[in-house]
């Protein structure tokens, strides 16, 4: 059962000592790549254990894998995916570490997010979170000649360790009021024993929540995302805005869900959360529009769609209901591929002239039309344009919220006016890219790897607006186990 | 399957051209928009040789394609969006209109050379989108389509625009997209409202009559059918303009190139109006009855106000900008003297819508028209400035006669298709909305004043020798032009064929209504 995460950390020994071995940096990029299919396999192997069956645990019920977990381990088997792929040419030029270095420590940190989706118990969730987080640390600093990028490292180790302290914190205290750290034996616990307004057991979940929201960069935990993005190599602010997003989501959904916190402090929870959903939105979306670096305007693009999936959160926790956590799951499915695909225009830029700002990206289309035309697909479709497939989870999120009642009604009307705001940021890039006229002419030649990851990019977003049915039914499916137990 | 082949057919072409070289692109361009309109052309006869033919209405539309599309349920919560096409009468012409429109549209700008393929695959996408709205028959699919058309109208404004284009391009996007999520607020309210298990036309249609309820605010109680119809209005009305929403439109349709000012004002107009007719008075019509005194009365000041506006310009694109707010007025009016409470004869509501929608198909005709005009001028002579023209008449006889044909159709002289659908207008809205009618009709006057009197201004009395090198017309240039002028000539003739394809579409719409009107 534990065989995918196995496999991966596995597979990050094999290349970090392919590495030594060879000088060839193709070989050691492809193993990473091709060798990441055998963790795929081994995952769709488990759906095969599992259909039909009760959830199969396992360590005295601390590994949990039900389809929650592997919807999330094929989640993060995609990002791992693009990532390694997109990143190519990028580490060799610009990072000057060793690759095996850095595919083995991007596939640590991928073993521990797919760990996260599966835990049943709170010590592995932090174990989880941990293992994820440390190789977050390095990825942020491994530009050794930037200082910026080891002033990243560094603030993401003090933020990233005083936010473990706090989740641990709710943690212990979770165990002191339930006498259990045991997520089901919990949940039966504020289901039977527990009652509403149990200060001990509201201190704890807002603790708990103010832990993952440091992951989830949520106002006001939201701070260390802007200078850490901007500071880190492009392909690691890759892999924290889609990877650390969606584990710290993963985690923060079996812990509220699968260990029943909503069931006590129902109605507290919901406030705060709408509160926060509300403040992150706002605050991700009008300040972005104020930036001029990209990263930076990235980061807090990522925080506004932190604050619409906090929006689905606040749907699953009113009522308890499981539509909203399946548009939580369709929302981060196709946000995970939108936001690859938005990096990977911003790796193209900096692969062709090393720039960062968003001035940079002037006349950009004519320069690399391809690469551009799919960057703005990609940006207009966490914009919520149609016919990306942004649009559709932005609208099924709002749309499964409105639905609940009179509070959730205002958070959507909110929701929709930053929707409208965001556009201004967004469209802005798209018209830098294609309106303004650059200040010298000139035809980039952007690496194959870049453009194929594009290019998948950009299908997948096409895609699955035909196919988002079908999502809708397999995220169902998955947020469905997390409720029926 | 015809229906899914004319929505997609210009996107398809659009990517199409990307991969070909740039001299093939106009080529290409212009095939597929002759195809599509050809095929939306088929839309009408393919019906009419089946005999007597039954052109559908909202409940049972034709050329239907429907398949499930999303469809998910959880635990009491429905989403179900259908993959739904159709046509009925009142989207039929619609869409042959945004035919030939693109097609001409394409014709027109054969002298772009500036990124050719990029202006006409967003071209093409937009007219998909357009499609997509008008061809849909699914609630949310609506709104999908919708907004498929903001991002290529934007560039196309921003990129090939006149001076002002990037402040025109930004103020377009974001007044439309700020209308539009309050149309999707609207389609929430109705959607919850109504069950929420599907999000059919033909299901509004038949449960959205039953909206009578009210909803708590603010201490007194609003009707809900009001709020539903208010907001989802509040998107259409940008797009119509209403004033005095209005203001993002002088500045777009002056900026923008001389083909996407065609379309915006022919088509994208439309939409709205479209939205209004379909949606708003379909499946709000008690909250239609509520608002229809006060949308009179800003029908009125919308043909007045661009009128008058109108007159002041000194800009002939801008000219002819604001009186597209002044003639969309008058649909504004029918629409508003079709829904008024009031005990009336069903012929007069009957009168007035149907006037109303004709108005969209011919305004769309005539100000097309127009803008070409003032295109093929300004190609040549490089400024619109009315005041520095003088007598140029004599050097364009042919763009001379043709404007002038326009300036007539626009102004409602008869024989021409302008006429008829004013007098169905002026003629069904005086029963229930006397006061609002007589103020709108003299906007038929102001129309005739501000247009003849550009048109002697600029090419009438003696030749201003600065402009005596300019040339006629080519046949190229004139050929969108008289296409459009035979248009306006034969339905101004014989308008039974386009009425009687309205007029089945907005009887049954208006009997549905009366269930609640009266």
């Amino acid at each position: 059962m534990l065989s995918p995460e196995l496999s991966v950390v596995l597979l990050s020994f094999v290349v970090l000592g392919l590495d030594l071995v060879t000088r060839r940096k193709t070989a050691v990029w492809l193993t990473a790549l091709i060798g990441l299919i055998i963790p795929t396999l081994l995952t769709f192997s488990l759906i095969y254990n599992t259909f039909g069956s009760h959830p199969r645990t396992a360590f005295y019920g601390m590994l949990v894998v039900d389809n929650y977990a592997i919807f999330f381990k094929l989640l993060f088997m995609a990002i791992g995916f693009g990532v390694i792929l997109v990143s190519y040419q990028y580490v060799e030029k610009y990072l000057r570490a060793t690759p095996g270095e850095y595919y083995s420590i991007i596939l640590m940190s991928l073993a521990g997010m797919m760990l996260m989706g599966s835990t049943g118990e709170l010590i592995s969730v932090y174990i989880s979170l941990e293992l994820t987080s440390i190789p977050l640390y390095i990825l942020a600093g491994l530009s050794r000649r930037d200082s910026r990028s080891a002033e990243a490292a560094v603030k993401y180790v003090l933020l990233g360790a005083m936010s473990s302290a706090i989740l641990l914190y709710g943690m212990a205290l979770l165990y002191g009021a339930t006498g259990t750290t045991d997520l089901l034996e919990i949940a039966a616990a504020t289901k039977n024993v527990l009652h509403t307004g149990n200060l001990l057991l509201l201190v704890a979940e807002v603790f708990i929540f103010a832990g993952f929201g440091f992951k989830i960069s949520a106002v006001p935990f939201h701070m260390w995302a802007p200078d850490i993005y901007e500071g880190a190599p492009t392909p690691s602010t890759l892999f924290f805005s889609v990877g650390s997003k969606a584990a710290g989501f993963a985690a923060l959904l079996r812990v509220f869900v699968f260990g029943g916190l909503t069931g006590a402090n129902g109605t507290y929870l919901w406030v705060m959360v709408a509160i926060v959903a509300a403040l992150t939105m706002t605050l991700g979306n009008v300040v972005a529009i104020l930036q001029t670096n990209i990263k930076r305007m990235m980061a807090y693009s990522s925080i506004g769609q932190a604050g619409y999936l906090l929006v689905g959160f606040a749907t699953l926790i009113i009522h308890n209901t499981v539509v909203g956590d399946e548009a939580m799951l369709a929302f981060l499915f196709v946000f995970v591929v939108t936001n690859i695909g938005a990096f990977t225009g911003v790796i193209a830029l900096a692969d062709a002239t090393g720039k960062e700002s968003i001035r940079d990206f002037d006349g950009f289309g004519r320069g690399s039309p391809l690469i551009a035309g799919g960057m703005a697909l990609c940006l207009l479709a966490l914009a919520g344009i149609p016919p990306m497939a942004g649009f559709l989870s932005k609208l099924f999120i709002f749309y499964a919220a409105w639905g609940q009642g009179s509070g959730m009604t205002l958070l959507v009307i909110l929701g929709l006016v930053n929707s409208v705001i965001s556009i201004v940021y967004y469209a802005n890039i798209v018209y830098r890219m294609f309106v303004v006229e650059p200040a010298k002419r000139e035809f980039f030649r952007i690496p194959g790897a870049v453009t194929a990851t594009m290019a998948v990019s950009v299908v997948a977003i096409l895609a699955i607006t035909v196919v988002f049915g079908p999502l809708l039914t397999q995220a169902g499916i998955a947020a469905a186990s997390l409720f029926g137990r | 399957m015809l229906l899914t082949f004319i929505v997609f057919f210009p996107a398809l072409a659009g990517v199409i051209i990307a991969l070909f070289p740039a001299r093939l692109t106009k080529w290409i361009a212009a095939g597929a928009s002759l195809v599509v309109f050809l095929a939306s052309l088929w839309l009408y006869f393919g019906l009419l040789v089946k005999g007597s033919p039954n052109f559908g209405t909202v409940i049972d539309p034709q050329w239907y394609i429907s398949a499930p599309w999303i469809d998910t349920t959880a635990g009491a919560f429905h989403f179900h969006v259908n993959y739904a096409l159709g046509t009925d009468g009142l989207s039929m012409p619609m869409i042959i209109l945004n035919g030939l429109l693109t097609f001409l549209a394409v014709i027109s700008s054969w002298h772009i050379d500036k990124r050719i393929k990029l202006y006409m695959a967003l071209l093409l996408i937009l007219e998909t989108g357009v499609m997509g709205v008008f061809a849909t028959f699914d609630l949310f699919l609506f709104f999908f389509f919708w907004e498929i058309e903001l991002i290529p109208m934007f560039l196309l404004i921003a990129i090939w625009g006149g001076a002002r284009r990037e402040y025109a391009a930004w103020k377009f996007l974001l007044y439309t997209l700020i209308g539009s999520a309050f149309t999707l607020a609207g389609i929430f309210l109705i959607y919850f409202e109504t069950g929420g298990q599907e999000a059919s036309f033909q299901h509004f249609a038949q449960t959205g009559i039953n909206l009578v309820g009210s909803l708590p605010f603010f201490g007194t109680t609003v009707s809900l059918s009001l709020v539903i119809f208010l907001l989802l209005f509040a998107g259409f009305a940008v797009k119509i303009p209403m004033w005095p929403l209005h203001t993002w439109l002088p500045d777009a349709h002056t900026e923008a190139p001389t083909a996407v000012s065609v379309l915006l004002a022919g088509v994208l107009l439309k939409m709205g109006a479209y939205g209004l007719i379909r949606i708003c008075l379909g499946f709000a019509p008690g909250g239609a009855t509520q608002f229809a005194p006060w949308l009179g009365i800003l029908a009125a000041i919308n043909v007045l106000w661009g009128a008058m506006a109108s007159m002041a310009q000194r800009d002939m694109k801008k000219m002819i900008a604001y009186s597209s707010v002044s003639h969309m007025g008058y649909v504004l009016l029918g629409v508003a003297a079709a829904s008024a409470a009031g005990s009336v004869s069903m012929s007069f509501r009957q009168a007035a819508l149907t006037g109303a929608t004709l108005q969209m198909f011919t305004h769309g005709t005539i100000t097309g028209m127009l803008f070409f005009s003032v295109g093929v001028l300004y190609e040549k002579a490089h400024t619109r400035d009315i005041d520095v023209f003088g007598g140029i008449g004599k050097r364009m006889p042919t763009l001379l006669l043709l404007f002038s044909v326009a300036c007539f159709a626009s102004l409602g002289l008869p024989g021409m298709s302008g006429f008829v659908a004013e007098y169905l207008v002026f003629t069904g809205s005086f029963a229930t909305l006397p006061v609002v009618t007589i103020l709108s009709a003299f906007g038929v006057v102001l129309t005739a004043g501000y247009f003849l009197w550009m048109i002697r201004r600029a090419f009438h009395g003696p030749l201003n020798m600065k402009w005596s090198w300019l040339t006629d017309a080519t046949a190229l240039e004139a050929f969108p032009l008289v296409a459009l002028a035979l248009v306006i000539l034969f339905v101004g003739i014989y308008p039974a064929p386009i009425v009687d394809v309205l007029s089945p579409t907005v009887n049954q719409m208006l009997q549905h209504m009366s269930g609640v009107v009266h």
